[in-house]
């Protein structure tokens, strides 16, 4: 396998891998710069995103939970992929809608730990009720057949899928950037993210954009169930395990940037990628490599690495990659 | 003086003797002698985490045996001689689950609260070595037995061995030796192979037994091994690297969740038709998750409905009574299977005192779980029993009642090994009390 496949094998599965990260990230951190407020309820929303989505498109086979106890053995309307995007997209935006107006709204004003607490129960609530509902088996999610199979790149070993995650990610992260860096709508978001006060001063009611916006960051997360939920079997718990990646991706990338999510998610996948798919060779240079270290692989440090490196940007930039640095008055 | 109080040692001594014989002893070892009429037994099984899905099937097997060891039922009334159906040596019998979430520490922590809180009598679970061998030791500790359910790792009747501890499933070592003689004859002799495993102790168990039995056995060869992270969602860059690695097997030595997610992305990836996949150990959850995926790959299974004879076929028609027509997995065979051995073994010794009990567990055979003819090694506390070698259903075939068919049912004879060799060679049981 020569080294040019290898360069190209690293780069795509950096490229997908990080692209799961942002479109994550890139919701949780519209809320969380702009409104301020700390949403642990994101990965409720992508566990929605990809159960509506496996539904919509596919059916779920269900042998336990209530619905198996009402005689349901399979459940499902086989609509296709596109047709649960789209679905997934509305239909999580309204969930967003009426978390913000229900839950959310009341929290503004309250403590960062208050917020956590009660996103968090949030987050239990529609992980339990999910199990009660279709029980706690792993549903396989098929890749929609226009998308199955290897990409043809002799020596990369990725399914064509992956690459559509990064045109998905690319054509949503960019509409929403758009939307919020050159339209009216955004000129009031980040308005208000500066002088909530004066904006409303101006006469604008905030309460509108908030909204809105809380219903985009939902629905990306929404997206990202589904377009994730191809890659490993859907479980109730799969939301929890993704929200302290999306965290991290945040937090590495800066607070409410979302040009800082993407660096940051394509950070965090390029790291994994490089650390797994790279070890010490037997001969360096012509010049042959001790035998303790030689035919060393780095893919156990994957998980660690993303750590390791997360700590060196905020020591380096406490603010995250393209974060805005605040100070004191 | 002498004399008198002699006699009276004498006088009290006789009368200890009468009461041993008439009662038992009554000394206090672990939650033995147990206070009312009831039995707890405690369940510490993962019911989230990678290994979720197998824990709550496990669970389901708990409480059926529960439920038979109290009102008859399933193998109570046609498999065990030694059970009654209305409790065990005299007590009714009750249960508390916990949830290890497939966490070594929490489920020691577990282990704890269930012996000093719900004063369990016995516990069983498991799924994740890890998990099992921590609660075995903790077990140990506190001299209640530990009924292993799901854990295959070679260390656990091995190296970490306890006196308390008794397992049922087998092993990494007769899994490969199972395995290996039935992948030579598929694709033959000189084939060159790349190993993923889980990063901890089962994972790297089943590496090394893998390497030794594919090399000593098959006469294949093996390329590179790596090590993956429990609970790793996307395995991308590990599947490409092993794509490029010129190898013509991949073995995935992940199990659970880790086992689904790393089958389904492989043969996504395109790896199926450049490799010959083999994921040592799945079971019917795993299946169910992977879909077709599964197809066409080889493995061991702990026990399977398809396994056609008495015993099976009363298990799976008793689970599908109790649970709504749901065929049971290997894993809820498993502790439905530990759970009346263990019962029976009371029955047997007459009473709950954990050494006698060990004592009628030790060198038992036995024929009635439907694996046919086993014994409970003294020397090691590991069953020798037969092992099914299975492999996924053509896609076509496979439906929500059947992914896999039986290749072989390796006899206990063709993968055992000796008391002073392999797993058990390092395993030193410790005292009774």
């Amino acid at each position: 396998m020569s080294i040019g496949a290898d360069v190209i094998s690293i780069l795509l599965n950096g490229f997908q891998q990080g692209a799961i990260y942002v479109l994550l990230a890139v919701g949780l951190s519209l809320i969380l710069g702009t409104i301020k407020f700390v949403n642990f309820a994101h990965g409720a929303l992508y566990i929605i995103g990809a159960y509506l989505g496996l539904y919509v498109a596919q059916q779920l086979a269900l042998s336990e939970g209530y619905l198996a106890e009402q005689g349901v053995a399979n459940i499902g309307l086989g609509g296709g992929f596109v047709v649960a995007l789209l679905a997934v997209t509305v239909a999580v935006f309204v969930v967003g809608l009426l978390m913000e107006h229900l839950v959310a709204r009341k929290f503004y004003d309250r403590p960062d730990t208050d917020q956590i607490l009660v996103t968090f129960g949030l987050a239990i609530i529609v992980q339990e009720l999910i199990r009660w509902l279709f029980g706690s088996t792993s549903q396989p999610f098929g890749q929609p057949p226009w998308a199955s199979g290897p990409v043809p790149i002799p020596g990369v070993a990725i399914s064509e899928w992956r690459l559509w995650i990064i045109a998905i990610t690319a054509v949503l992260v960019a509409i929403v950037y758009v939307l919020v860096e050159f339209t009216d709508f955004g000129l009031v978001v980040r308005a208000g993210t500066e002088d909530p006060e004066m904006v409303s001063l101006l006469g604008i009611r905030l309460t509108r954009p908030y909204i809105v916006l809380f219903g985009i960051g939902a629905a990306l997360a929404g997206v990202a169930g589904v377009v994730g939920g191809p890659l490993s079997p859907i479980n109730p718990t799969a939301g929890t395990d993704i929200l302290v990646p999306a965290f991290v991706t945040v937090v590495i990338g800066g607070v409410g940037s979302i040009r800082g999510a993407v660096l940051g998610g394509l950070t965090l996948g390029m790291t994994q990628a490089i650390l797994i798919q790279t070890g010490i060779p037997e001969v360096l240079f012509g010049i042959a490599m001790p035998s303790m270290i030689a035919g060393y692989n780095f893919a156990q440090w994957s998980q660690v690495g993303i750590y390791a490196i997360a700590a060196i940007i905020l020591l380096w930039r406490p603010e995250g990659l393209l974060g805005r640095e605040v100070t004191g008055s | 003086m002498l004399k008198a109080s002699s006699a009276a040692g004498v006088a009290v001594g006789l009368a200890g003797c009468v009461e041993s014989l008439t009662s038992g002893n009554q000394e206090q070892i672990g939650n033995f002698p147990i206070e009312g009429d009831t039995a707890t037994l405690g369940f510490n099984v993962p019911l989230s985490g990678p290994y979720g899905s197998e824990g709550q099937d496990e669970l389901r097997g708990y409480k059926m045996a529960v439920k038979h060891l109290n009102n008859g039922g399933g193998w109570v009334d046609s498999q065990f001689d030694d059970l009654s159906g209305d409790g065990v040596a005299g007590k009714q019998i009750d249960w508390v689950e916990a949830d290890t979430e497939t966490d070594k520490e929490k489920a020691r922590e577990n282990a704890r609260q269930l012996i000093e809180r719900d004063n369990a009598i016995m516990i069983s679970g498991g799924s994740s070595s890890s998990v099992a061998i921590n609660v075995q030791d903790e077990c140990q500790k506190q001299k209640v037995l530990f009924m292993a359910c799901l854990t295959h790792s070679n260390d656990t009747q091995g190296k970490d061995c306890v006196r308390y501890g008794f397992r049922e499933m087998f092993n990494a070592w007769h899994t490969a030796a199972a395995l290996a003689p039935v992948l030579k004859k598929e694709y033959g002799e000189g084939q060159k192979f790349y190993q993923l495993y889980a990063d901890y102790t089962w994972g790297q168990s089943v590496e090394k037994s893998m390497r030794q039995f594919m090399t000593d056995t098959a006469g294949w060869s093996q390329v590179e091994s790596i090590a993956t992270p429990l609970g790793t969602t996307d395995y991308s860059s590990y599947l490409s690297d092993a794509a490029n690695s010129d190898a013509d097997v991949l073995l995935l030595d992940h199990y659970g969740l880790d086992g689904a997610n790393s089958v389904k992305q492989a043969v996504d990836a395109g790896l199926k038709e450049e490799m010959t996949i083999v994921v040592p150990l799945y079971n019917r959850p795993m299946a169910q998750a992977a879909g077709s995926a599964i197809s066409g790959v080889f493995g061991t299974v702990a026990w399977d409905s398809a396994i056609d004879n008495e015993p099976s076929n009363q298990f799976t028609q008793a689970f599908g009574n109790e649970y709504n027509g749901r065929v049971p997995s290997g894993p809820a065979q498993l502790a439905y299977a530990q759970t009346l051995q263990y019962a029976a073994a009371v029955e047997r010794a007459g009473t709950f005192r954990p050494p006698d009990v060990i004592k009628e567990l030790e060198g038992h055979s036995y024929d009635n779980i439907g694996m046919g003819s086993e014994t409970m090694r003294k020397c090691d506390h590991q069953a020798q029993r037969a092992i099914p070698v299975v492999r996924g259903l053509p896609e076509d075939q496979i439906s929500e009642a059947n992914f896999y068919e039986i290749v072989e049912l390796t006899s206990a004879d063709a993968v055992t090994y000796g008391c002073d060799e392999g797993p058990a060679g390092q395993c030193e049981l410790g005292p009774y009390e």
